[in-house]
């Protein structure tokens, strides 16, 4: 079986496209994730694919499905935005030797395939449909909900998992060369660090809206509370730190107005899923979470970096999609969870969905009130990758658990959770999805 | 004569992510020589602080990677010292503040961190 990547005609790109046929009718049930870690230590049972499996297993059980009724599986194969194996470096084949091989010895190690995934779960013995969702958690979160309501499969696992070795992210693989072809000579080699252009943006947003980087500062301080509330989650796991006001805006520039805490640190981590039709998914362990609509952007930017009018223009687009294929409105939601890493890009999702009303340029301004889990109006309830660490994942566990009652100390409490919505990455090309209490 | 040490934190104290070739005691060692001491990291303030109370280390100033002129400025020393494992973040920065540095595998071996006799 070769997995391919999931086709254009499964996402929901466009305006228009009226409520989601198969709103309601695909739930999400199980939740698994693997235990988080800064780097790989180089052992076996702590590669990308161990803990990948680890989710897995962990997801399967939640459910309370038996491996064998399980007859899907989406994956996310790549594994990494900036940690490369080194070129020449030698393998590490007691590792590769540990597993079932695929024909890339460093599958399972530095990126992952659902073949390699297949040969390593001997328990999965009815997968009958595997699809690859690119980049995101929230891409393969819309491949999975669109596969189930086509019937492709009825009982899906999907995950992302993350890997990171030692070095200085983003500085190593063909960023360590003196060459790269077109663009990312432009954007990588010879370019900013990776959140250059959304600092970019958000110098823009403060000099249009008369705001400032300090006006971050209870945003970030939330998040990592909410994060620390987050038991799957690497600050929590590893390092139990508090990001108050003088922490955070005591930290130096990375590009400036971005400080190092507004980029996400980069972790080992796996996160997965197991949906299902809300039919089947009524007999299963966990209370079933309703998927009400996915929705996407694939806007290209007019040129290397997206600018404000560009970013407000798609955010709103994007809302506009959210709502109309869930059949709600901003006023609709308990709650919001979209993708903060970086975390200055955060207030553009908020500002496009205009959750609870607010308008471009006001969302700093809503952080300096009650954005707690505790109050009205909860912003990042998960924490986000501020919370957790780099995963783009905890957004979408966060929804699953806040509606089904089992978020534990993070639970919210202000509002009652009945819709809640998530995805990302950026403010230009993205993928969301809205989750409900109730299929209705 | 009056020495000032600063201590980047992960891969150079024994406490750190990862851990370093520096103990807590060779800290204990300088702090005991009157030496001004303190930390000079990616960790957030808060935690730096947090890091010496747990291990009962009284130090004079915990800063943030970028910081070290202002330790140049608010402390009269006749030794500023950095002690680090980054080239970037640590060599580069100590040596624009003025400071003297040294890699961590570098400073256990120095006679700041031997006992006087």
């Amino acid at each position: 079986m070769t997995t391919p990547t999931a086709p254009d005609a499964m996402y929901r790109n466009d305006e228009g496209l009226g409520i989601w046929e198969h709103r309601g009718k695909v739930a999400a049930v199980g939740v698994g994730h693997a235990p988080t870690a800064r780097r790989w230590d180089g052992r076996p049972e702590t590669c990308v694919g161990a803990i990948t499996i680890d989710a897995l297993r962990k997801a399967i059980a939640d459910a309370g499905v038996a491996p064998d009724q399980i007859d899907g599986l989406v994956v996310v194969p790549v594994t990494t935005t900036g940690a490369f194996w080194e070129a020449g470096k030698s393998l590490p084949m007691d590792v590769i030797q540990s597993f079932n091989q695929t024909d890339d010895p460093l599958d399972g190690i530095a990126k992952l395939s659902a073949e390699w995934l297949l040969a390593n779960m001997p328990e999965l013995t009815n997968v009958q449909f595997t699809m690859y969702g690119p980049g995101c958690m929230s891409n393969a979160l819309n491949v999975t909900a669109q596969a189930v309501g086509d019937g492709l499969t009825h009982t899906c696992l999907v995950v992302k998992s993350w890997h990171n070795f030692e070095g200085r992210y983003y500085q190593g693989g063909a960023n360590a060369g003196n060459a790269l072809p077109g663009t990312p000579a432009i954007t990588q080699l010879w370019g900013g660090p990776a959140s250059y252009s959304t600092a970019l943006q958000f110098a823009e947003y403060c000099r249009k809206y008369g705001k400032h980087h300090d006006m971050m500062a209870p945003f970030m301080e939330n998040s990592r509370r909410n994060g620390l509330r987050f038991p799957e989650g690497y600050w929590a796991q590893h390092r139990p730190e508090e990001l108050g006001p003088e922490d955070y805006l005591a930290s130096r520039w990375i590009a400036k107005p971005a400080n190092l805490f507004d980029n996400d640190i980069p972790i080992m981590m796996s996160g997965a899923y197991l949906f299902s039709t809300a039919e089947r998914a009524q007999d299963m362990q966990q209370k079933p979470v309703y998927i009400l609509n996915h929705a996407s952007s694939n806007t290209r930017p007019r040129s290397l970096v997206p600018t404000l009018d560009e970013v407000e223009a798609d955010t709103a687009r994007t809302g506009r999609k959210i709502y109309e294929g869930a059949g709600i409105t901003a006023e609709d939601l308990s709650f919001e969870n979209m993708y903060d890493g970086f975390s200055l890009f955060h207030q553009f999702h908020l500002e496009g969905l205009g959750y609870r009303g607010i308008k471009f340029g006001e969302a700093l301004d809503f952080y300096q009130t009650d954005i707690s889990i505790d109050g009205p109006n909860p912003v990042s309830p998960s924490g986000g990758n501020v919370g957790s660490g780099r995963s783009r994942v905890w957004m979408h566990t966060d929804c699953i658990q806040q509606l089904q009652g089992r978020a534990g100390a993070r639970q919210v409490t202000g509002v009652k959770p009945e819709v809640g919505v998530s995805g990302g990455p950026m403010p230009l090309g993205g993928n969301y999805t809205v989750w409900s209490a109730s299929p209705d | 004569m009056t020495i000032l040490i600063s201590f980047d934190i992960d891969g150079t104290l024994e406490v750190g992510d990862p851990p370093g070739p520096l103990t807590m005691d060779m800290v204990r060692l300088v702090r005991d020589k009157d030496f001004l001491i303190g930390s000079c990291s990616d960790r957030t303030l808060s935690s730096q602080r947090a890091l010496w109370a747990d291990h009962e280390i009284e130090v004079d100033f915990v800063v943030g990677k970028h910081m070290l002129p202002d330790v140049k400025a608010q402390f009269e020393a006749d030794v500023y010292l950095h002690i680090g494992d980054r080239e970037d973040l640590d060599r580069q920065y100590a040596l624009k503040a003025g400071f003297d540095f040294l890699w961590p595998d570098e400073a256990v071996a120095h006679p700041h961190f031997q006992p006087e006799r």
